[in-house]
């Protein structure tokens, strides 16, 4: 009998030694994968295991400052079908296809087919969705959802912007404001098995969907109807491409009407308007991916909002601009004495005034009255390239306006280097640069109102649907971009042009209103295609209400003063009297002496 | 007659027996069996309607397993000196046999169907080369320092090893660890084995790059996320990643909810940690830790070289087998198919390891307390 060595007890315990190593190294890789990984996996384990069920928040209201619904929410349904829960798979074809207005064999291959879960048609009105359910039938489950609406359609369309499949917000104030209105989904969560199948008893974690909160805007319901009206009257009359308009308070920058014909209707935002709809079955193109990315160009213009994301060469407007310079940098009065032979040479070019016979003598004020080119070449020369683009940069010109829309443009401007004489003259009576309606409307604003540059803005706060404020929206003043004396004399002259000057069409009885018209000429030059307009205030004396119109390649006739001055006159004969501007006696009083005279 | 009287007063002399392996391995066996219900009972309902069913499978074997037990225990260790031939043959046949008549599960052709009960010759194999080899071995120590003699001791396992290769590598390399074990514990010599160490682990690399199959299991391994195949692999580490230090708590595993297929099987440990933690998983390592430990006390008291290289076997079986497992189910290694002795579902390896610990016991009832 062979004994049990030394050597083999020493190998054994080597043997066993090697296996104790490796057990713990096997325990640490335990403790790596179920301390250090836990999270890691556990996380991974329980998404499998979870099956979630999506609870919509609903999405906060848009709100006008009359407290207008202007966005809102509708309930839609979801229908869906349960294969493994079907009993009569032709009842159910049947009754979908009927209800859901949809080809049989469509539906059919939705409920035919072997998944957990399967989605018929979503967006289905509640009345239909209530239907389906009334017929009881196993496996067709109706979700209810919900899907923003716009009670008014087209109204300011382009500023309100619209939603897509999500809820989320693509365009203008829903997007610009998803952050507030889109409140956050609730969960329902459920344990299930590999198969798919919920474990009873495991219980379900609930998750409360949180709403989003209303947004309320300086958007005025009523004014912004007006408005509308107003600007496809004078599209319709001049067979006008389009017709802006922008009103807005000028001492803080709420916009209250921003309009922009032709509107599109926002519950169908896929859909073209008319106009387009012609231009797009016209082009009988035969590749259909061509013609999609042709609609959706279409499309792309229509949900664009010319205030903000155009720019247009402002032309006679901007002498109010150029009038402000020259006043704070001391180089006119309103007693320099100017004469206009119909023309202004400058350098070696000959600037024609648009009244070609010429004014003859006038002072400032006449000059700005009759809009005399000559006059404002003459300033612009007086203050010099470097003051030109001094006060550009001072009165914000430069920079966006920070409105709180989506895609703002900005300021086309020539490079200073560049700029020589000509150019300068150019820029002083509003031509060769760019900038964008809501720029000017915005700048003028400043100017007039006692040197405080606002910034020009829709959202004005934030509360939950109960009322209850939750933030209120604050936006940057910046104070002294002129003084209270330039301001005084812009609000002076201003309002000469109107009750006196080229703007008097806009002039209505017992108000005083300050305006400057304005006609430029669109690029390229040889199209001959011009862009009316006016820019009005009111009282004169004491800006409360501003007001912008662009009217986009009328035809006929196209002078600002007599086409864009009289749709400011309807705009504000309507809203100046709603937003309690009273008629002023003393002027009724004035008229009436001088009318005696 | 004579030889009866011996052993008798033999017996009355020592009156030694290993009740702490006894109970720790009744203890595996118990926890065992709650482990098992706890995975098995949502398959057994899916497949079989009955949450017991695997539960009631395997607790049959455990008590035919604990009959097989008591009755090695109880027989002189020696007696399977005569029957080593007849073992290693008789488990070659029948392993050659599976492969020709065996019952596919799983697409692996590893079961014999004996009619009243399915039968895995593989797990017989395990025993008998552990007889086989222990008998040899015991009777030429002092050859065995040469080289030779090491060729001729594997060659001669070889034709079993190959056989079992065929269709269950897992067992094959187990059967090929035990043979190198019990040479190494016999042999006085360790440089030969660092030596052989390094052709088969030269041997198997080359094993792996010849089969694509096997070279795809690596990349799998490196990478489980990203396979298909990776699954089983991922499940598990999802489960023991969900444990956490103190597990969900008994029962409490989703995992076993189908997410780990066949979670009753060679993916148990994976179970255990998501319920019961890392603490629970590492109380388990330590129970098998009480066992070798055991194993290695009666080995080294063994009455003699016979006695001494059976332990070492089962020592080297039991060891290899729950290194594999924990490591392919925390994906240490890449994936293969080996049970976790005691606790995986398996009614034939769970027999033939109780048949294994009576042999021990068996050779512990011969230890003298007092060494001479």
């Amino acid at each position: 009998m062979l004994r049990n060595k030394t050597y083999n007890r020493r190998k054994l315990l080597v043997i066993l030694a090697v296996v104790l190593l490796i057990l713990a190294m096997l325990a640490g890789r335990l403790v790596y994968l179920m301390v250090f990984c836990s999270e890691y996996y556990g996380q991974k384990a329980e998404d499998l295991h979870e099956r979630e069920r999506d609870i919509k928040a609903a999405r906060g209201k848009i709100i006008d400052a009359t407290g207008t619904v202007l966005a809102t929410n509708r309930t839609v349904c979801t229908i869906s079908v349960i294969h493994s829960q079907i009993e009569e798979p032709e009842e159910v074809i049947r009754v979908l296809a009927k209800e859901l207005e949809m080809e049989e064999e469509t539906v059919r291959k939705r409920v035919e087919k072997v998944s957990s879960i399967e989605r018929v048609k979503s967006n289905v009105d509640k009345e239909a969705g209530d239907r389906i359910r009334n017929y009881g039938l196993a496996g067709v489950k109706v979700d209810e959802d919900y899907k923003r609406y716009y009670p008014y359609g087209t109204l300011a369309s382009k500023v309100l912007g619209f939603t897509g499949g999500d809820n989320q917000g693509i365009v203008g104030l829903e997007v610009m404001y998803e952050d507030y209105l889109k409140g956050k989904n609730g969960k329902i969560l459920t344990l299930t098995d590999a198969r798919g199948i919920e474990i009873e008893n495991a219980g379900e974690r609930r998750q409360e969907p949180i709403d989003g909160y209303n947004l309320h805007v300086s958007l005025d319901y009523n004014i912004q109807m007006y408005c509308e009206q107003a600007a496809k009257k004078a599209m319709e009359a001049k067979s006008a491409d389009g017709v802006s308009v922008i009103v807005m308070n000028p001492s803080n920058g709420e916009i209250m009407a921003m309009v922009n014909v032709p509107e599109f209707d926002l519950n169908q935002p896929f859909t073209l308007i008319e106009r387009d709809k012609k231009i797009e079955q016209d082009e009988q193109s035969p590749e259909t991916e061509q013609k999609a990315e042709e609609k959706q160009d279409l499309l792309n213009q229509m949900w664009r909002n010319p205030c903000i994301n155009d720019t247009y060469e402002p032309g006679s407007v901007f002498k109010i601009i150029t009038t402000a310079s020259a006043f704070e940098e001391g180089v006119v009065s309103l007693k320099d004495q100017f004469f206009c032979p119909g023309y202004k040479m400058v350098e070696d070019r000959r600037i024609h005034c648009h009244k070609r016979t010429g004014h003859g003598s006038e002072d400032f004020t006449q000059g700005i009255m009759n809009s005399c080119n000559p006059v404002f070449i003459e300033l612009g020369l007086r203050l010099g390239v470097d003051n030109v683009y001094k006060y550009f940069e001072q009165f914000g010109l430069l920079d966006r306006t920070g409105i709180d829309l989506p895609g703002e443009a900005s300021t086309i401007m020539h490079n200073k280097k560049n700029v020589g004489p000509v150019e300068l003259a150019t820029i002083s009576f509003g031509q060769s640069f760019q900038i964008t309606p809501i720029q000017l409307a915005t700048t003028v604003s400043s100017l007039v109102n006692g040197g405080n540059r606002v910034t020009p803005h829709f959202g004005v706060s934030v509360k939950d649907d109960q009322g209850e404020l939750i933030e209120t929206l604050s936006y940057d003043i910046e104070e002294g971009i002129v003084g209270e004396e330039t301001s005084q004399v812009l609000r002076t002259v201003l309002e000469k042009v109107v009750s006196e000057g080229s703007g008097k069409r806009a002039f209505i009885e017992g108000f005083s209103i300050g305006g400057k018209t304005a006609t430029s000429q669109t690029l390229p030059r040889s199209a001959n295609k011009y862009i009316s307009s006016f820019l009005g205030f009111a009282p004169a004396e004491d800006p409360q209400v501003l007001a912008l119109v662009i009217i986009n390649n009328p035809q006929g006739i196209y002078y600002g003063g007599t086409i864009a001055a009289p749709v400011v006159k309807e705009i504000f004969s309507n809203i100046l009297p709603y937003l309690g501007i009273e008629k002023d006696e003393t002027a009724i009083k004035k008229e009436a002496e001088d009318s005696e005279n | 007659m004579g030889r009866g009287q011996k052993a008798d007063k033999r017996q009355k002399n020592i009156r030694y027996f290993d009740y702490s392996l006894l109970l720790v391995v009744f203890f595996l066996i118990c926890f065992g069996l709650v482990m098992l219900y706890s995975t098995s009972s949502y398959n057994g309902q899916v497949k079989f309607g009955d949450s017991a069913y695997y539960l009631k499978k395997q607790l049959v074997a455990d008590i035919l397993g604990i009959i097989a037990m008591a009755v090695v225990a109880r027989i002189d260790y020696r007696i399977w000196k005569n029957f080593w031939l007849i073992a290693y043959i008789a488990a070659l046949g029948l392993c050659v046999l599976v492969l020709f008549k065996g019952e596919e599960i799983n697409g692996a052709k590893r079961w014999l169907d004996l009619g009243f009960v399915s039968f895995q010759p593989s797990e017989l194999a395990k025993l008998a080369i552990i007889v086989f080899l222990a008998t040899i071995i015991s009777q030429m120590p002092r050859q065995l320092g040469k080289f030779s003699v090491l060729v001729k001791v594997m060659v001669m396992i070889m034709p079993m090893v190959v056989v079992v290769a065929a269709e269950n590598l897992s067992t094959a390399i187990i059967i090929m660890g035990i043979a190198i074990s019990l040479v190494f514990v016999a042999s006085p010599k360790y440089m030969q084995f660092i030596v052989m160490g390094v052709i088969v682990i030269a041997f198997g690399a080359l094993f792996i790059a010849m089969a694509s199959y096997r070279a795809e299991r690596i990349l799998i391994w490196l990478n489980p996320e990203k396979y298909e195949k990776g699954y089983q692999t991922l499940q598990g580490l999802y489960a023991i990643g969900s444990g956490g230090l103190f597990g969900k708590g008994l029962g409490c595993s989703m995992q076993k909810l189908g997410f780990v297929p066949e979670a009753q099987n060679d993916m148990i440990f994976s179970i255990i940690c998501e319920e019961l933690g890392l603490f629970g998983a590492i109380s388990v390592i330590l129970l098998f830790v009480i066992v070798l430990w055991r194993f290695m006390v009666i080995a080294s008291n063994a009455q003699d070289l016979y006695g001494a290289l059976l332990v070492s076997g089962a020592l080297a079986h039991i060891s290899i087998q729950v290194i594999l497992n924990i490591a392919v189910v925390t994906n240490t290694i890449p994936n293969t198919g080996i049970s976790l002795p005691f606790i995986s579902y398996g009614g034939t390896s769970v027999m033939f390891l109780l048949a294994e610990i009576g042999l021990v016991l068996s050779v512990s009832r011969g230890i003298q307390l007092e060494q001479e």
